[in-house]
């Protein structure tokens, strides 16, 4: 009699329900994680009637994103590996893509959770209303935006196996990603075309791109259409290079 | 007819690059039986055991596990094996019962709550339920990791040095369980260095040693067999002929790394 394995279907629910109560007893992390963006919503509401309310939504969404995906996301497979909580899991009968799938369908829902907390947030603090067709193609932009910061994330895990050093860098990472995407547009304006564009093409630039031009769909351009595909060019790419380099164990 | 081994490794080769862990390694596992792998450190143990559970791509050679090509079926030959690791890490974050719940779960096992508190009473940690692994004792751990690798009641337990770091009555109780998951007909593969445990627990036993088996029988007969060897009676201390006499003079008598 051939030995039976459990449906992928019931593995898939185990490991998210352990996997969302790991989430949930971090929940102080969570906070953290969402404070932030609003934390900007709030100092930059003097930026709204300059900028609109969309630049200053983005850019504390992708933020939001990036914290998420680029830290939070690393951080967590670089300890659990190296504790071989992964090796563990891979002696069991179920496919390797099962464990990561389940830990991202946990980021995903952090990063719906994140837009939804700093659309409440603008409407709230801000007085920034969208329209309902403008809330529905942000949610999908950032679910797009942050699976490059999922993508990056993966790639750190996959090029460095010390948990330490995954910590260190992705904390580099996100300190340059908010240096040249939050204040790079307002502060270097006038440094240079070169510099300009490096800044609105860098994974930070094309997720602000299509998050803010998510939010009012009307005034969706070509330029959006670019950032868009330039953003699914570096979520390919990362997660390519962070797939082809992992290894289950830190040894 | 089934089957009477429940593993057989045949011709099993393991490279870490250049460096050639595990060559050629054959063995087999019968149903209902403890098969003891010993050897010094950096033998070969842990790869002969990390290639049979899937977590290493062999260079060579074939797994069977109770007729499934641990290779070509590796989900297959995984879910017939239970597995305690040698040093074993649950999700920090998660209580022992959710714990128990997930590898239940991973096993496609249901279970209620109070299916899985019946079997932390089994082992005395009904009142541990709602602690999260970390806060458990070494003892109290290796029930736990134990109680996981027989969750889905597998037909082979591979223990990869169970009993390192307990004391002297968790190790009893320890052995004490692995026979009872062997009276209940299941078949256990255990490494270790302890040759007190490998006499009193196994069945038969392989010493492995550069990678490569150098001698398997059962304790008795693999002490019977070289009791006059020369090198055997030069280790021998206090006039009596142990196991450990003869795996160290078939081992040699120097400390590896």
């Amino acid at each position: 009699m051939e030995t039976s394995i459990p449906k992928t279907s019931t593995i898939l629910k185990t490991l998210l329900r352990a996997d969302l109560t790991t989430q949930w007893r971090n929940r102080r992390a969570v906070i953290l994680t969402l404070i932030v963006p609003v934390i900007i919503l709030v100092s930059w509401k003097g930026l709204i009637p300059k900028l609109g309310g969309p630049f200053v939504l983005s850019n504390s969404i992708t933020i939001g994103l990036i914290a998420t995906g680029l830290m939070g996301y690393s951080n967590s497979i670089a300890r659990d590996r190296d504790k071989g909580i992964f090796q563990r899991l891979r002696v069991g009968p179920l496919p390797a893509w099962t464990i990561m799938g389940s830990r991202i369908a946990v980021q995903l829902g952090m990063i719906f959770l994140i837009a939804t907390f700093v659309f409440i947030a603008g409407y709230e603090f801000d007085g920034v209303k969208l329209t309902a067709g403008g809330y529905a193609l942000s949610y999908l932009t950032s679910l797009a935006g942050g699976l490059v910061y999922l993508s990056v994330g993966q790639a750190i895990v996959g090029g460095i196996r010390s948990p330490e050093t995954v910590n260190a860098t992705s904390r580099l990472i996100y300190f340059v990603f908010i240096m040249s995407g939050m204040f790079g547009e307002l502060l270097l304006a006038d440094a240079g075309k070169i510099l300009h564009d490096i800044i609105v093409w860098s994974p930070y630039g094309t997720v602000k791109t299509i998050v803010a031009a998510g939010m009012e769909p009307a005034k969706w351009n070509n330029e959006a259409s670019m950032a868009l595909l330039v953003t699914l060019g570096y979520t390919i790419v990362f997660a390519f290079m962070g797939i082809k380099w992992f290894k289950w164990t830190s040894k | 007819m089934k089957e009477d081994n429940i593993l057989t490794v045949d011709g099993l080769c393991v490279s870490y690059g250049k460096f050639n862990a595990v060559q050629n390694v054959s063995f087999s596992v019968r149903r209902g039986e403890i098969f003891g792998l010993l050897g010094p450190n950096g033998a070969g143990k842990t790869s002969t055991l990390s290639a049979v559970e899937g977590l290493l791509k062999p260079q060579g050679g074939t797994i069977i596990v109770d007729g499934n090509d641990a290779v070509a079926k590796p989900l297959h030959a995984r879910a017939s094996l239970g597995v305690q690791l040698q040093s074993t890490s649950f999700q920090t974050e998660l209580y022992v019962i959710e714990v128990l719940r997930l590898y239940a779960g991973i096993y496609g096992v249901p279970m209620s709550k109070n299916d899985l508190l019946g079997i932390l009473r089994e082992i005395n940690l009904e009142d541990q339920a709602t602690k999260k692994f970390g806060q458990l004792s070494g003892g109290q751990q290796q029930r736990v990791s134990l109680v996981i690798a027989t969750i889905h009641n597998p037909k082979l337990v591979l223990l990869d040095e169970p009993t390192t770091g307990l004391d002297p009555q968790s190790r009893r109780q320890l052995w004490e369980r692995i026979d009872a998951i062997r009276d209940k007909g299941h078949a256990v593969l255990i490494t270790t260095h302890s040759m007190e445990e490998a006499e009193s627990v196994c069945d038969r036993i392989a010493i492995i040693d550069h990678g490569r088996v150098i001698a398997i029988d059962t304790p008795q007969a693999m002490v019977d067999k070289h009791r006059n060897d020369p090198e055997v009676i030069a280790v021998s201390r206090r006039g009596r002929v142990t196991l450990e006499d003869v795996f160290i003079a078939l081992t040699g008598k120097a400390v590896r790394g």
